[in-house]
């Protein structure tokens, strides 16, 4: 029997997770593209370090939420040592799901005011 | 620069030392790639400060991403082990308590002991509905992903009804002797006794995975 995974099995992610998730959603990348789109989405917020960055892509390939290409992209460009991984079905889902999950908890602070009370203090 | 550089690399290739070595076989030479990169990086765009507060954040990565590899190691190691020990005990569980039932609604059959006799229905449906009920609980446990209490529900509510339905309707043209009444309170009072050893087991699941 095949099982179908439902995406909430995976939610909430770790922030990492779902930045490695965004940084994907687009196109395949290496580590260290993931990296700096990751820098530059979070306009240097968020900066994950190796071990964070290759230890959330190891749990995310045991989940099936991403895979890693057989080929490299684009093989004159760059070092063939490099590892590409992208997005898998699922893995687009679980992204959808907690970007979802993730919309109800800004709404629920817009409800509260919690948003319209940071943007007066700025 | 290119001197300072490669220094660095080797010294991030023995702190790489600290993950555990599955993991450093399989990512080690990415994470290293990763880190020459990053190192370059802070050195052209951030200036001289920027190399202390690269080494602290690599650092504080290393030995935050290093403990974390080894807990997921050591639940690697200890998940599958644990699961079959615990589907062990469950069937060993379940296998004791109809084996208690059936030994004692034979002895009392045997021996026409009146006390045992008095739960002969009752032992009887839990004996029928243990054994019927938990094979198919454990098949569904195990090929599909649905939450085993609600399965437990839903198969021992089918497996005490159809039964003690179907002795409603021909008990007593097979046995003179038949108790209606007593017949449907033995199979409630069975669907209740698995019913609830399966909240008890789920409970200390639960337990047992949010203690480790």
């Amino acid at each position: 029997m095949i099982k179908k995974r439902n995406p909430d099995e995976f939610l909430p992610l770790t922030p990492a997770m779902f930045h490695i998730l965004l940084a994907l959603a687009d196109r395949e990348r290496h580590g260290y593209e993931i990296m700096r789109e990751v820098a530059e989405r979070t306009e240097g917020k968020v900066r994950l370090g190796p071990g964070t960055l290759y230890g959330s892509i190891k749990r995310m390939l045991n989940d099936d939420l991403i895979e890693e290409l057989d080929e490299r992209p684009d093989p004159e460009l760059d070092d063939e040592r490099r590892r590409y991984y992208r997005l898998t079905k699922l893995g687009h889902r679980v992204a959808v799901a907690e970007a979802e999950r993730l919309a109800q908890l800004v709404k629920a602070a817009r409800a509260e005011k919690l948003l319209s009370a940071q943007k007066v203090q700025s | 620069m290119r001197e300072t550089a490669s220094l660095s690399c080797r010294v991030y290739r023995l702190l790489l030392a600290a993950y555990p070595a599955e993991f450093r076989r399989e990512y080690g030479s990415s994470m290293l790639q990763v880190f020459r990169d990053s190192s370059r990086a802070a050195k052209t765009s951030e200036g001289k400060l920027a190399t202390g507060k690269f080494w602290l954040a690599i650092l504080g990565d290393l030995v935050v991403s290093a403990s974390k590899q080894h807990i997921e190691n050591v639940r690697e190691v200890n998940g599958p082990m644990n699961n079959m020990r615990r589907d062990l005990l469950a069937v060993m569980g379940c296998s004791v308590i109809i084996l208690t039932a059936f030994l004692l609604l034979s002895y009392g059959r045997a021996h026409e002991v009146g006390s045992l006799l008095v739960f002969g229905r009752v032992l009887d449906a839990v004996v029928f509905t243990g054994v019927v009920g938990n094979l198919i609980v454990f098949l569904l446990v195990k090929l599909t992903r649905w939450d085993s209490f609600r399965i437990a529900c839903w198969i021992f509510l089918v497996v005490s009804a159809l039964p003690a339905l179907l002795l409603a309707l021909i008990g007593s043209r097979i046995d003179p002797q038949f108790r209606l009444g007593a017949t449907m309170l033995a199979y409630v009072v069975s669907f209740i006794f698995w019913i609830l050893l399966h909240y008890l087991w789920r409970s200390t699941s639960r337990n047992v995975l949010a203690s480790s």
